[in-house]
């Protein structure tokens, strides 16, 4: 069943202005619950819009966004962005409390599960502050997948770590989300991550619309040294290679 | 044969280490402001040898007629007095300015509506407040209420104004993301926030409450520290005047590094500067 579904979705800044800019356009596809998806594109070409766009931090022009909960009551969305975006006055623990919608043992219990997942059981007094760059990214996924979303919205999460701790974190990423099979909706300009990483790989093209939609039917886990997944990262790189030429000749897109 | 240059760290615990630096560097802090007072004293001692004791009295007379007030019983009634009137007229000030200062670093219309007036109202000095505040309600105790609520309310409004506009976008993005509701945001968001200006506000207001506290009752008291002030003054016990300022000075002393700086260190532990002072 699909948990997210996006129909003729657009938006543009500035609407009724001379400044107005359409930077979403025509924009649909689905995703199934339990699937990784990635969105992948050049600078500029609406990723992180139209990600704030489903969270609701921003509005759609027009199009629908329709969101169904496995259990019936409103959907719930977890959020990782690029950068944590912790309370530095508030403890690890306190973080991973922040977005939760009660206090009971059930919720403290799980928000305990998710640190230990990615290693921080003891730094749960810490504050932020106190932490690495890559540790407090990896509260930011704790945090995400504690509140057991419908859908995990994840904004190039990885982008500002080092190669080294970025790699490990895809890593962790990937058995975290082997064992929590949680819908996940991930941006990122890495196309070599994107295709570690998912089950399908939404490609936008600058000006907003989706110019591909593959399917990456890899056994997990992957590891970018599989040549397997060498060889696949490389035939989508050269897929956006040929969108870009195109995009070079405008008449060729339209 | 060419030399080669070995260096060996010596075996140390870091931790230890850490807390032999500290346990030095807290006692050459504590050596310092001994020696601070001690030159301080000095200073005093020679300055009533060369003015005389009738202009300077020595620290030592000052100290016995300190003793003296405390024992007579004025220091109690005459300091709860001062304290209370200083407490209430904070206490009005932050009810006023800090409602004034949210909308002005909330929104800008509020900020255009405010900032020219709140400036000015800063800018005024304080003894005008305190012959205004003694005009409008002569020998009562609502003048110094009122002398320090006007003094203090737009260093309220300004800080928390800061505070306002110094809050993390991103965090509220972030707390949106979630789900969060506009009340838990003011609380786990914008409070936290304004906390250290709030601080600041809190420094800056005693620092000049207190002083025109005093002054609107040497002005026009009935009771209180700066009543008591003015009496010594007038029967020229300057002895008496410096022991007053001295046991004002020692409870501002007593604010500052019991109630502040504990409450301080307590609420923004979070900050690295608190962390390592804290060492």
């Amino acid at each position: 069943m699909a948990v997210l579904t996006i129909k003729n979705l657009a938006k543009t800044f500035n609407v009724g202005t001379p400044r107005a800019s359409r930077v979403l356009d025509d924009i649909s596809f689905d995703v199934r619950g339990g699937t990784f998806v990635s969105i992948v594109g050049p600078s500029g070409c609406g990723k992180s819009t139209l990600l704030n766009i489903i969270s609701g931090v921003e509005e759609h022009t027009s199009g629908d966004i329709s969101l169904t909960s496995d259990s019936g009551g409103p959907a719930r969305m977890g959020y990782v962005f690029q950068d944590p975006r912790l309370l530095p006055w508030r403890s690890v623990m306190k973080n991973m409390m922040y977005v939760q919608n009660d206090r009971s043992e059930a919720t403290v219990g799980r928000c305990r599960k998710y640190l230990e997942m990615v290693g921080l059981t003891k730094n749960a007094d810490f504050f932020p502050g106190q932490l690495s760059g890559g540790m407090q990214q990896r509260v930011g996924i704790a945090r995400a997948f504690a509140v057991e979303p419908d859908l995990l919205l994840m904004d190039e999460p990885f982008s500002h770590l080092d190669a080294i701790t970025a790699r490990g974190l895809r890593a962790q990423l990937q058995d975290i989300w082997a064992q929590s099979k949680k819908t996940v909706v991930f941006v990122t300009h890495d196309v070599v991550e994107a295709v570690e990483l998912s089950d399908r790989i939404i490609v936008l093209q600058p000006g907003g619309r989706i110019f591909e939609d593959i399917t990456i039917d890899l056994p997990r886990p992957r590891r970018q040294t599989d040549p397997t997944v060498a060889t696949l990262q490389a035939e989508v790189l050269g897929r956006l290679e040929t969108m870009k030429a195109m995009a070079r000749t405008p008449e060729a897109v339209a | 044969m060419t030399d080669q240059l070995v260096r060996t760290a010596p075996p140390t615990d870091p931790e230890a280490g850490a807390k032999r630096t500290a346990k030095r560097r807290r006692l050459r802090l504590t050596g310092l402001v001994i020696l601070g007072w001690v030159a301080m004293f000095a200073l005093w001692e020679y300055g009533s040898w060369w003015f005389g004791s009738r202009l300077l009295p020595r620290p030592l007379e000052v100290f016995q007629a300190g003793v003296e007030i405390v024992e007579s019983g004025n220091f109690v009634t005459d300091f709860s007095a001062s304290v209370l009137k200083t407490f209430a007229g904070f206490a009005v000030a932050a009810a006023v300015g800090a409602p004034i200062g949210y909308l002005m670093g909330r929104y800008n219309y509020w900020r255009a509506f405010f900032h020219d007036g709140v400036t000015i109202a800063g800018t005024i000095p304080a003894i005008v407040y305190a012959v205004m505040s003694l005009i409008a309600f002569g020998l009562s105790n609502l003048g110094p209420i009122l002398a320090v609520a006007l003094v203090s309310a737009p260093y309220i409004a300004l800080n928390v104004a800061e505070g306002i506009r110094g809050v993390d976008k991103s965090l509220v993005t972030m707390s949106e993301a979630f789900g969060r509701t506009p009340q838990q945001i003011r609380r786990e968001v914008l409070v936290p926030t304004i906390v250290p200006f709030v601080f600041a506000a809190i420094r800056m207001c005693f620092a000049v409450a207190w002083k025109v506290e005093a002054l609107t009752e040497v002005f026009g008291g009935r009771n209180g520290v700066g009543f008591q002030i003015r009496t010594e003054y007038q029967l020229y016990d300057i002895a008496a005047v410096l022991a007053w300022m001295f046991l004002f000075i020692v409870f501002m002393l007593i604010i500052e590094r019991l109630v502040l700086a504990k409450s301080e260190a307590r609420l923004l532990a979070w900050r690295p500067q608190e962390r390592s002072s804290a060492l």
